[in-house]
Protein backbone atom coordinates (compact mmCIF):
# COMPACT_ATOMS: atom_id res chain seq x y z
CA UNK A 1 0.00 0.00 0.00
CA UNK A 2 1.76 3.53 -1.13
CA UNK A 3 0.52 6.77 -2.14
CA UNK A 4 2.19 8.59 -5.05
CA UNK A 5 3.34 12.08 -5.56
CA UNK A 6 4.57 13.65 -9.08
CA UNK A 7 5.44 16.83 -8.62
CA UNK A 8 6.37 18.85 -11.32
CA UNK A 9 7.72 16.60 -13.43
CA UNK A 10 9.12 16.88 -16.88
CA UNK A 11 10.87 15.20 -19.34
CA UNK A 12 13.46 16.62 -21.42
CA UNK A 13 15.80 14.21 -23.74
CA UNK A 14 18.98 15.18 -24.73
CA UNK A 15 18.05 16.66 -28.14
CA UNK A 16 16.02 19.26 -26.63
CA UNK A 17 12.89 17.43 -27.23
CA UNK A 18 10.15 18.08 -23.89
CA UNK A 19 8.19 14.65 -23.66
CA UNK A 20 6.25 15.86 -20.77
CA UNK A 21 5.11 19.18 -19.48
CA UNK A 22 4.79 20.08 -15.64
CA UNK A 23 2.82 16.80 -14.70
CA UNK A 24 1.55 16.87 -10.80
CA UNK A 25 -0.51 14.30 -9.43
CA UNK A 26 -1.18 12.56 -6.17
CA UNK A 27 -2.12 9.12 -6.51
CA UNK A 28 -4.04 8.18 -3.11
CA UNK A 29 -3.13 4.42 -1.40
CA UNK A 30 -5.10 1.98 -3.52
CA UNK A 31 -6.13 4.10 -6.39
CA UNK A 32 -6.69 2.90 -9.62
CA UNK A 33 -4.73 6.09 -12.01
CA UNK A 34 -5.19 5.85 -15.78
CA UNK A 35 -2.91 7.73 -17.71
CA UNK A 36 -4.85 8.24 -21.48
CA UNK A 37 -4.40 10.13 -24.28
CA UNK A 38 -2.83 9.64 -28.01
CA UNK A 39 0.05 8.10 -28.99
CA UNK A 40 3.10 10.48 -28.57
CA UNK A 41 1.05 12.33 -25.95
CA UNK A 42 4.31 11.20 -23.23
CA UNK A 43 2.17 8.93 -20.99
CA UNK A 44 4.41 5.99 -21.07
CA UNK A 45 6.71 8.37 -20.52
CA UNK A 46 5.55 9.51 -17.39
CA UNK A 47 4.66 5.73 -16.28
CA UNK A 48 8.30 4.68 -17.15
CA UNK A 49 9.88 8.09 -15.15
CA UNK A 50 7.24 6.78 -12.23
CA UNK A 51 9.61 3.32 -12.58
CA UNK A 52 12.34 4.70 -13.06
CA UNK A 53 13.38 3.58 -16.64
CA UNK A 54 13.62 7.03 -17.38
CA UNK A 55 15.46 9.79 -15.73
CA UNK A 56 13.18 12.95 -14.43
CA UNK A 57 14.40 15.77 -16.19
CA UNK A 58 12.43 18.42 -13.06
CA UNK A 59 10.53 17.74 -10.89
CA UNK A 60 10.26 15.07 -7.41
CA UNK A 61 8.29 11.82 -7.18
CA UNK A 62 8.11 11.14 -3.60
CA UNK A 63 6.53 7.59 -2.97
CA UNK A 64 5.40 7.26 0.97
CA UNK A 65 6.76 10.32 1.21
CA UNK A 66 10.80 9.80 0.33
CA UNK A 67 11.93 11.30 -2.43
CA UNK A 68 12.81 8.26 -4.67
CA UNK A 69 13.54 11.11 -8.02
CA UNK A 70 16.66 10.19 -8.90
CA UNK A 71 16.43 6.04 -6.81
CA UNK A 72 17.53 3.08 -9.15
CA UNK A 73 14.70 1.38 -10.51
CA UNK A 74 15.30 -1.78 -8.21
CA UNK A 75 14.98 0.16 -5.53
CA UNK A 76 11.66 1.40 -5.99
CA UNK A 77 9.83 -1.17 -5.13
CA UNK A 78 7.27 -1.10 -7.84
CA UNK A 79 6.58 -3.71 -10.31
CA UNK A 80 5.98 -3.21 -14.30
CA UNK A 81 3.53 -4.99 -16.66
CA UNK A 82 4.54 -4.56 -20.15
CA UNK A 83 2.46 -4.95 -23.12
CA UNK A 84 4.54 -7.29 -25.21
CA UNK A 85 4.62 -9.44 -21.40
CA UNK A 86 8.14 -9.96 -21.41
CA UNK A 87 8.11 -13.52 -20.26
CA UNK A 88 10.87 -15.91 -20.96
CA UNK A 89 10.22 -18.31 -23.17
CA UNK A 90 12.32 -21.58 -22.00
CA UNK A 91 11.11 -21.53 -18.74
CA UNK A 92 7.67 -22.63 -17.50
CA UNK A 93 5.00 -20.39 -16.33
CA UNK A 94 6.28 -20.91 -12.19
CA UNK A 95 9.47 -20.37 -13.19
CA UNK A 96 8.79 -17.27 -14.59
CA UNK A 97 6.47 -16.09 -11.97
CA UNK A 98 9.08 -17.12 -9.46
CA UNK A 99 11.99 -15.77 -11.11
CA UNK A 100 12.52 -12.01 -10.13
CA UNK A 101 12.02 -13.66 -6.11
CA UNK A 102 14.42 -16.04 -6.98
CA UNK A 103 17.40 -13.11 -8.12
CA UNK A 104 16.46 -11.89 -4.36
CA UNK A 105 18.00 -14.98 -3.05
CA UNK A 106 14.43 -15.34 -1.15
CA UNK A 107 13.71 -18.75 0.39
CA UNK A 108 12.58 -21.27 -2.00
CA UNK A 109 9.53 -22.68 0.15
CA UNK A 110 8.13 -18.60 0.62
CA UNK A 111 8.60 -18.40 -2.88
CA UNK A 112 6.38 -21.08 -3.85
CA UNK A 113 4.00 -20.47 -1.32
CA UNK A 114 3.89 -16.77 -3.05
CA UNK A 115 4.08 -17.96 -6.75
CA UNK A 116 0.76 -20.22 -5.92
CA UNK A 117 -1.27 -17.88 -3.85
CA UNK A 118 -0.80 -15.50 -6.97
CA UNK A 119 -1.59 -18.68 -9.71
CA UNK A 120 -4.53 -18.87 -7.52
CA UNK A 121 -5.48 -15.33 -7.67
CA UNK A 122 -5.30 -15.21 -11.34
CA UNK A 123 -6.68 -19.00 -11.95
CA UNK A 124 -3.66 -19.63 -13.53
CA UNK A 125 -2.80 -22.59 -11.05
CA UNK A 126 -3.40 -25.63 -13.79
CA UNK A 127 -0.78 -24.02 -16.25
CA UNK A 128 2.15 -24.02 -13.69
CA UNK A 129 3.72 -26.21 -15.57
CA UNK A 130 3.41 -24.99 -19.10
CA UNK A 131 5.56 -22.79 -21.34
CA UNK A 132 4.49 -19.22 -22.34
CA UNK A 133 3.63 -20.34 -25.82
CA UNK A 134 1.69 -22.93 -24.97
CA UNK A 135 -0.52 -19.97 -23.38
CA UNK A 136 -3.05 -17.82 -24.99
CA UNK A 137 -2.44 -13.89 -25.03
CA UNK A 138 -4.77 -13.29 -22.05
CA UNK A 139 -3.18 -15.76 -20.04
CA UNK A 140 0.14 -14.84 -21.05
CA UNK A 141 -0.95 -11.30 -19.68
CA UNK A 142 -1.61 -13.07 -16.43
CA UNK A 143 1.67 -14.54 -16.33
CA UNK A 144 3.15 -11.08 -16.42
CA UNK A 145 0.58 -9.56 -14.02
CA UNK A 146 1.41 -12.91 -11.64
CA UNK A 147 4.98 -12.23 -11.78
CA UNK A 148 3.98 -8.67 -10.27
CA UNK A 149 1.78 -9.97 -7.68
CA UNK A 150 4.22 -12.30 -6.11
CA UNK A 151 6.86 -9.59 -5.26
CA UNK A 152 4.25 -7.67 -3.36
CA UNK A 153 5.23 -3.85 -4.94
CA UNK A 154 3.98 -0.82 -3.80
CA UNK A 155 2.90 -0.12 -6.73
CA UNK A 156 1.77 -1.57 -9.97
CA UNK A 157 2.98 0.47 -13.30
CA UNK A 158 0.74 -1.27 -16.20
CA UNK A 159 1.81 -0.11 -19.60
CA UNK A 160 -0.82 -0.49 -22.22
CA UNK A 161 -1.02 -4.54 -21.19
CA UNK A 162 -4.10 -5.08 -23.57
CA UNK A 163 -2.64 -3.64 -26.45
CA UNK A 164 -1.95 -6.90 -28.12
CA UNK A 165 -4.95 -9.09 -27.16
CA UNK A 166 -8.21 -9.50 -29.48
CA UNK A 167 -11.20 -7.23 -28.98
CA UNK A 168 -12.70 -10.18 -27.04
CA UNK A 169 -9.88 -11.20 -24.79
CA UNK A 170 -9.06 -7.24 -24.30
CA UNK A 171 -12.99 -7.07 -22.67
CA UNK A 172 -12.26 -10.11 -20.74
CA UNK A 173 -8.85 -9.45 -19.38
CA UNK A 174 -9.87 -5.87 -18.47
CA UNK A 175 -12.26 -6.97 -16.52
CA UNK A 176 -9.84 -9.58 -14.41
CA UNK A 177 -7.51 -6.47 -13.76
CA UNK A 178 -10.31 -4.47 -12.11
CA UNK A 179 -11.20 -7.65 -9.91
CA UNK A 180 -7.60 -8.18 -9.57
CA UNK A 181 -7.47 -3.92 -8.36
CA UNK A 182 -10.46 -4.90 -5.93
CA UNK A 183 -9.39 -8.31 -4.23
CA UNK A 184 -5.43 -6.62 -3.78
CA UNK A 185 -6.29 -2.78 -3.35
CA UNK A 186 -2.95 -2.08 -4.53
CA UNK A 187 -1.99 1.74 -5.96
CA UNK A 188 -1.92 1.15 -9.23
CA UNK A 189 -0.60 3.50 -12.70
CA UNK A 190 -2.08 2.16 -15.93
CA UNK A 191 -1.56 3.36 -19.67
CA UNK A 192 -3.65 3.02 -22.01
CA UNK A 193 -4.85 4.66 -25.75
CA UNK A 194 -8.03 3.15 -25.27
CA UNK A 195 -10.57 5.55 -23.34
CA UNK A 196 -12.54 2.36 -22.59
CA UNK A 197 -9.95 0.55 -20.52
CA UNK A 198 -9.66 4.39 -19.39
CA UNK A 199 -13.57 4.75 -18.34
CA UNK A 200 -14.44 0.88 -16.58
CA UNK A 201 -10.70 0.99 -15.27
CA UNK A 202 -10.05 4.02 -13.58
CA UNK A 203 -10.70 5.38 -10.00
CA UNK A 204 -9.24 8.84 -11.85
CA UNK A 205 -8.43 9.60 -14.96
CA UNK A 206 -5.35 11.87 -16.48
CA UNK A 207 -6.28 12.82 -19.62
CA UNK A 208 -2.65 13.94 -21.38
CA UNK A 209 -2.08 15.53 -24.97
CA UNK A 210 1.44 16.94 -26.55
CA UNK A 211 3.14 16.15 -22.71
CA UNK A 212 0.36 18.09 -20.99
CA UNK A 213 -2.09 17.57 -18.70
CA UNK A 214 -5.44 18.38 -20.02
CA UNK A 215 -7.85 17.06 -17.19
CA UNK A 216 -7.88 15.09 -13.51
CA UNK A 217 -11.03 13.60 -13.00
CA UNK A 218 -13.24 10.13 -12.14
CA UNK A 219 -14.93 8.72 -15.51
CA UNK A 220 -17.72 10.59 -14.67
CA UNK A 221 -15.94 13.68 -14.91
CA UNK A 222 -14.30 13.64 -17.78
CA UNK A 223 -17.25 12.64 -19.65
CA UNK A 224 -19.54 14.84 -18.07
CA UNK A 225 -17.76 17.89 -17.70
CA UNK A 226 -14.69 17.70 -20.08
CA UNK A 227 -12.30 20.48 -19.11
CA UNK A 228 -11.45 21.49 -23.08
CA UNK A 229 -12.50 20.78 -26.22
CA UNK A 230 -9.65 18.13 -26.69
CA UNK A 231 -11.28 15.97 -23.42
CA UNK A 232 -14.53 16.08 -25.35
CA UNK A 233 -13.03 14.75 -28.29
CA UNK A 234 -11.10 11.88 -26.86
CA UNK A 235 -13.02 10.69 -23.95
CA UNK A 236 -16.50 9.33 -25.64
CA UNK A 237 -17.36 7.14 -28.91
CA UNK A 238 -18.23 7.86 -30.98
CA UNK A 239 -16.53 11.32 -30.21
CA UNK A 240 -18.23 14.85 -29.46
CA UNK A 241 -19.84 16.81 -32.47
CA UNK A 242 -18.26 19.82 -32.69
CA UNK A 243 -20.56 23.22 -34.51
CA UNK A 244 -19.47 26.33 -34.58
CA UNK A 245 -21.82 28.44 -33.14
CA UNK A 246 -22.60 32.58 -32.06
CA UNK A 247 -24.78 33.25 -29.30
CA UNK A 248 -27.76 35.43 -29.82
CA UNK A 249 -30.37 36.11 -26.82
CA UNK A 250 -31.41 32.53 -26.10
CA UNK A 251 -30.27 30.70 -29.26
CA UNK A 252 -27.39 29.27 -30.56
CA UNK A 253 -27.33 30.20 -34.56
CA UNK A 254 -24.89 27.53 -36.35
CA UNK A 255 -24.53 26.52 -39.71
CA UNK A 256 -27.52 25.71 -41.01
CA UNK A 257 -29.63 25.32 -37.80
CA UNK A 258 -30.04 27.01 -34.63
CA UNK A 259 -31.33 25.58 -31.26
CA UNK A 260 -32.57 27.68 -28.24
CA UNK A 261 -31.00 27.40 -24.70
CA UNK A 262 -32.43 26.16 -21.21
CA UNK A 263 -32.17 29.46 -18.61
CA UNK A 264 -29.26 27.41 -17.18
CA UNK A 265 -27.69 27.38 -20.59
CA UNK A 266 -28.00 30.89 -21.20
CA UNK A 267 -26.46 31.79 -18.02
CA UNK A 268 -23.45 29.45 -18.84
CA UNK A 269 -22.80 31.45 -22.18
CA UNK A 270 -24.37 35.04 -20.96
CA UNK A 271 -20.53 36.04 -21.28
CA UNK A 272 -20.56 35.54 -25.00
CA UNK A 273 -23.59 37.39 -26.05
CA UNK A 274 -22.78 37.96 -29.71
CA UNK A 275 -19.71 35.82 -29.49
CA UNK A 276 -18.31 32.75 -31.58
CA UNK A 277 -18.50 29.65 -29.29
CA UNK A 278 -17.92 26.07 -29.96
CA UNK A 279 -20.81 23.59 -29.38
CA UNK A 280 -20.58 20.14 -28.57
CA UNK A 281 -22.68 17.36 -28.50
CA UNK A 282 -22.71 13.82 -28.09
CA UNK A 283 -23.75 12.00 -30.56
CA UNK A 284 -25.79 9.98 -27.64
CA UNK A 285 -27.46 13.32 -26.62
CA UNK A 286 -29.14 13.49 -29.93
CA UNK A 287 -32.17 12.98 -30.37
CA UNK A 288 -34.97 12.38 -33.29
CA UNK A 289 -36.73 16.20 -32.95
CA UNK A 290 -37.66 19.43 -35.17
CA UNK A 291 -34.37 21.78 -34.16
CA UNK A 292 -31.65 20.09 -36.76
CA UNK A 293 -32.43 19.16 -40.06
CA UNK A 294 -29.73 16.74 -41.47
CA UNK A 295 -28.92 14.90 -44.82
CA UNK A 296 -28.09 11.02 -43.73
CA UNK A 297 -24.95 9.68 -45.34
CA UNK A 298 -24.57 6.68 -43.75
CA UNK A 299 -26.80 4.86 -41.31
CA UNK A 300 -24.85 2.09 -38.87
CA UNK A 301 -26.98 -0.66 -37.29
CA UNK A 302 -25.33 -2.13 -34.23
CA UNK A 303 -28.42 -3.89 -32.77
CA UNK A 304 -29.33 -1.53 -29.66
CA UNK A 305 -28.77 1.63 -31.11
CA UNK A 306 -27.92 2.78 -34.93
CA UNK A 307 -25.13 5.42 -35.62
CA UNK A 308 -26.75 8.01 -38.17
CA UNK A 309 -23.84 10.16 -40.16
CA UNK A 310 -24.70 12.76 -41.59
CA UNK A 311 -24.93 17.06 -42.96
CA UNK A 312 -26.72 19.67 -41.56
CA UNK A 313 -28.79 21.09 -43.67
CA UNK A 314 -27.28 21.20 -46.97
CA UNK A 315 -24.17 22.41 -45.38
CA UNK A 316 -20.94 20.32 -45.18
CA UNK A 317 -20.87 20.39 -41.54
CA UNK A 318 -21.31 16.48 -40.27
CA UNK A 319 -23.14 15.51 -37.49
CA UNK A 320 -23.73 11.78 -35.85
CA UNK A 321 -26.54 10.78 -33.57
CA UNK A 322 -26.60 7.79 -32.03
CA UNK A 323 -29.92 7.13 -32.05
CA UNK A 324 -31.80 4.36 -29.64
CA UNK A 325 -32.98 1.13 -31.73
CA UNK A 326 -33.00 0.22 -35.00
CA UNK A 327 -33.67 2.82 -38.06
CA UNK A 328 -33.60 2.57 -41.62
CA UNK A 329 -32.73 5.77 -43.40
CA UNK A 330 -30.78 6.01 -46.79
CA UNK A 331 -28.58 7.76 -48.10
CA UNK A 332 -30.07 11.06 -49.26
CA UNK A 333 -33.02 11.13 -46.35
CA UNK A 334 -33.80 14.31 -44.18
CA UNK A 335 -33.48 13.31 -40.42
CA UNK A 336 -34.60 15.89 -38.08
CA UNK A 337 -32.66 16.02 -34.33
CA UNK A 338 -32.75 17.87 -31.48
CA UNK A 339 -29.34 18.16 -28.48
CA UNK A 340 -30.36 16.70 -25.19
CA UNK A 341 -27.71 17.97 -23.44
CA UNK A 342 -24.78 20.59 -25.00
CA UNK A 343 -21.35 21.30 -23.99
CA UNK A 344 -19.85 25.02 -24.69
CA UNK A 345 -16.19 25.86 -25.19
CA UNK A 346 -14.69 29.11 -25.30
CA UNK A 347 -13.84 29.05 -29.15
CA UNK A 348 -10.32 30.95 -28.85
CA UNK A 349 -8.85 28.89 -25.67
CA UNK A 350 -10.89 25.67 -26.36
CA UNK A 351 -11.46 25.71 -22.69
CA UNK A 352 -15.00 24.81 -22.08
CA UNK A 353 -17.40 27.28 -20.87
CA UNK A 354 -18.72 26.67 -16.92
CA UNK A 355 -20.31 29.98 -16.60
CA UNK A 356 -21.45 31.51 -12.84
CA UNK A 357 -23.85 30.67 -10.17
CA UNK A 358 -27.31 31.01 -11.19
CA UNK B 1 6.30 -22.55 9.67
CA UNK B 2 6.62 -26.00 11.20
CA UNK B 3 8.81 -28.67 10.25
CA UNK B 4 6.09 -30.47 8.49
CA UNK B 5 4.85 -27.60 6.50
CA UNK B 6 8.51 -26.60 5.60
CA UNK B 7 8.33 -30.64 4.30
CA UNK B 8 5.43 -30.65 2.82
CA UNK B 9 6.13 -27.63 0.68
CA UNK B 10 9.37 -28.68 -0.34
CA UNK B 11 7.87 -31.77 -1.96
CA UNK B 12 5.13 -29.63 -3.02
CA UNK B 13 7.62 -27.91 -4.87
CA UNK B 14 9.00 -30.81 -7.06
CA UNK B 15 5.31 -30.73 -9.19
CA UNK B 16 7.14 -27.49 -10.31
CA UNK B 17 10.71 -27.64 -10.41
CA UNK B 18 12.80 -30.10 -12.54
CA UNK B 19 14.99 -32.59 -10.80
CA UNK B 20 18.11 -30.66 -12.17
CA UNK B 21 20.24 -32.33 -9.15
CA UNK B 22 20.01 -35.97 -11.00
CA UNK B 23 20.27 -34.43 -14.68
CA UNK B 24 23.24 -32.36 -13.46
CA UNK B 25 24.97 -35.13 -12.19
CA UNK B 26 23.87 -37.04 -15.56
CA UNK B 27 25.97 -34.14 -17.08
CA UNK B 28 29.11 -34.31 -14.76
CA UNK B 29 28.79 -38.31 -15.62
CA UNK B 30 28.89 -37.37 -19.74
CA UNK B 31 31.78 -35.01 -19.00
CA UNK B 32 34.11 -37.40 -17.15
CA UNK B 33 33.32 -40.50 -19.72
CA UNK B 34 34.30 -38.00 -22.55
CA UNK B 35 37.61 -37.14 -20.49
CA UNK B 36 38.01 -40.73 -20.19
CA UNK B 37 38.05 -41.06 -23.82
CA UNK B 38 40.12 -38.63 -24.78
CA UNK B 39 42.45 -40.28 -22.39
CA UNK B 40 42.85 -43.81 -22.76
CA UNK B 41 44.39 -44.20 -26.22
CA UNK B 42 47.84 -43.36 -26.67
CA UNK B 43 49.43 -42.70 -29.80
CA UNK B 44 53.30 -44.22 -29.31
CA UNK B 45 51.92 -47.76 -28.64
CA UNK B 46 52.21 -48.78 -32.33
CA UNK B 47 49.45 -51.34 -33.49
CA UNK B 48 47.99 -52.36 -29.94
CA UNK B 49 44.54 -51.08 -29.65
CA UNK B 50 44.14 -51.56 -33.73
CA UNK B 51 41.47 -54.75 -33.26
CA UNK B 52 38.00 -55.54 -32.52
CA UNK B 53 37.90 -53.36 -29.54
CA UNK B 54 38.54 -50.31 -30.59
CA UNK B 55 35.39 -50.09 -32.84
CA UNK B 56 33.73 -51.48 -29.85
CA UNK B 57 34.73 -48.78 -27.39
CA UNK B 58 33.63 -45.92 -29.77
CA UNK B 59 30.47 -47.38 -31.01
CA UNK B 60 29.68 -48.15 -27.22
CA UNK B 61 30.66 -44.56 -26.27
CA UNK B 62 28.64 -42.91 -28.95
CA UNK B 63 25.39 -45.11 -27.27
CA UNK B 64 26.96 -43.96 -23.93
CA UNK B 65 26.91 -40.40 -24.33
CA UNK B 66 23.16 -40.57 -26.24
CA UNK B 67 21.48 -42.89 -23.37
CA UNK B 68 23.02 -40.54 -20.68
CA UNK B 69 21.78 -37.93 -22.20
CA UNK B 70 18.38 -39.37 -22.80
CA UNK B 71 18.09 -40.39 -19.21
CA UNK B 72 19.39 -36.71 -18.01
CA UNK B 73 16.15 -35.07 -19.62
CA UNK B 74 14.33 -38.64 -18.22
CA UNK B 75 15.13 -37.87 -14.67
CA UNK B 76 14.78 -34.12 -14.89
CA UNK B 77 10.74 -34.35 -15.33
CA UNK B 78 10.72 -37.42 -12.37
CA UNK B 79 10.39 -40.52 -15.00
CA UNK B 80 11.37 -43.27 -12.65
CA UNK B 81 12.04 -45.48 -15.11
CA UNK B 82 15.35 -43.60 -16.27
CA UNK B 83 16.65 -44.35 -12.97
CA UNK B 84 17.05 -47.89 -13.82
CA UNK B 85 18.78 -47.05 -17.19
CA UNK B 86 21.47 -44.56 -14.97
CA UNK B 87 21.57 -47.93 -12.54
CA UNK B 88 22.72 -50.28 -15.74
CA UNK B 89 24.74 -47.33 -17.92
CA UNK B 90 26.63 -46.73 -14.10
CA UNK B 91 27.53 -49.89 -13.66
CA UNK B 92 28.79 -50.73 -17.16
CA UNK B 93 31.11 -47.10 -16.58
CA UNK B 94 32.70 -49.39 -14.02
CA UNK B 95 33.04 -52.63 -15.42
CA UNK B 96 34.57 -50.93 -18.38
CA UNK B 97 37.66 -50.63 -16.00
CA UNK B 98 38.60 -54.27 -16.39
CA UNK B 99 38.15 -54.10 -19.84
CA UNK B 100 40.54 -51.56 -21.96
CA UNK B 101 42.31 -50.16 -18.79
CA UNK B 102 43.08 -53.09 -17.05
CA UNK B 103 44.44 -55.09 -20.09
CA UNK B 104 46.36 -52.06 -21.28
CA UNK B 105 47.96 -51.79 -17.94
CA UNK B 106 49.11 -55.12 -17.72
CA UNK B 107 50.36 -55.53 -21.64
CA UNK B 108 53.47 -54.48 -22.96
CA UNK B 109 54.17 -54.12 -26.88
CA UNK B 110 57.53 -53.72 -29.27
CA UNK B 111 57.91 -50.42 -30.49
CA UNK B 112 61.21 -50.03 -32.89
CA UNK B 113 62.56 -53.19 -31.37
CA UNK B 114 61.68 -51.65 -27.39
CA UNK B 115 59.25 -52.84 -25.39
CA UNK B 116 56.97 -50.37 -24.01
CA UNK B 117 54.43 -50.49 -21.16
CA UNK B 118 51.10 -49.69 -23.00
CA UNK B 119 49.41 -47.71 -20.20
CA UNK B 120 51.48 -46.54 -17.47
CA UNK B 121 50.13 -46.17 -13.87
CA UNK B 122 49.66 -42.62 -14.70
CA UNK B 123 47.57 -43.20 -17.26
CA UNK B 124 45.79 -46.02 -15.62
CA UNK B 125 44.85 -43.87 -13.08
CA UNK B 126 43.97 -41.26 -14.46
CA UNK B 127 40.85 -43.31 -17.08
CA UNK B 128 40.24 -45.47 -13.83
CA UNK B 129 39.20 -42.33 -12.18
CA UNK B 130 37.07 -41.07 -14.95
CA UNK B 131 35.31 -44.21 -15.26
CA UNK B 132 34.67 -44.50 -11.61
CA UNK B 133 33.57 -40.70 -11.41
CA UNK B 134 31.57 -40.91 -14.21
CA UNK B 135 29.67 -44.40 -13.22
CA UNK B 136 29.45 -43.32 -9.49
CA UNK B 137 27.63 -39.84 -10.97
CA UNK B 138 25.50 -41.82 -12.35
CA UNK B 139 24.29 -44.61 -10.11
CA UNK B 140 24.05 -41.01 -7.83
CA UNK B 141 21.65 -39.17 -10.26
CA UNK B 142 19.75 -42.58 -10.53
CA UNK B 143 19.28 -43.22 -6.96
CA UNK B 144 18.41 -39.44 -6.34
CA UNK B 145 15.90 -39.69 -9.26
CA UNK B 146 14.47 -42.66 -7.48
CA UNK B 147 13.86 -41.28 -3.96
CA UNK B 148 12.57 -38.30 -5.55
CA UNK B 149 9.94 -39.81 -7.19
CA UNK B 150 8.75 -41.81 -4.79
CA UNK B 151 8.42 -38.63 -2.75
CA UNK B 152 6.41 -36.86 -5.47
CA UNK B 153 4.17 -39.86 -5.95
CA UNK B 154 3.64 -40.19 -2.19
CA UNK B 155 2.74 -36.20 -2.20
CA UNK B 156 0.75 -36.48 -4.98
CA UNK B 157 -1.15 -39.17 -3.67
CA UNK B 158 -1.20 -37.20 -0.86
CA UNK B 159 -3.24 -34.32 -2.28
CA UNK B 160 -5.13 -36.48 -4.70
CA UNK B 161 -3.43 -35.66 -7.92
CA UNK B 162 -2.26 -38.40 -10.57
CA UNK B 163 1.07 -38.61 -10.98
CA UNK B 164 2.36 -37.14 -14.61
Amino acid sequence: MATLSLQHIDKIYDNNVQAVYDFNLDVKDGELIVLVGPSGCGKSTTLRMVAGLEDISNGKLILDGKDITNAPAKDRDMAMVFQSYALYGHMTIYENMAFSLTLRKENPNVIHKKVLAAAEVLGLTSQLNKKPAQLSGGQRQRVAMGRSIVRNPKVFLFDEPLSNLDAKLRGATRREILLLHKRLQATMMYVTHDQTEALTLADRIVCMSMGHVQQVGTPLELYDSPANIFVASFIGLPPMNFFDTVVQGDKLIGEGFEVSLTPEEKHTVAAYQGKQIVLGVRPENIVLGNDVPATVTMNENLGMNTLVHGNIGNTGVKVTAKLKGWTDYKNGDTASFTFDRKHFFDKETTQAIRGGEL
Amino acid sequence: MTTQDERFITRDRMRFIKNSQSSNLCYLGILFDVLYFVNIYRSDVGTYYYNVSIGISIVYNLIFLLAAFLASEGVKNYKKSYSYALFVIGAIQFARIFYIPMKAHSATTVVNDVAVKVMGDGQFMKVVAYLALSGAALLIAGFINMKKCNELEEHLKSIGEQAA
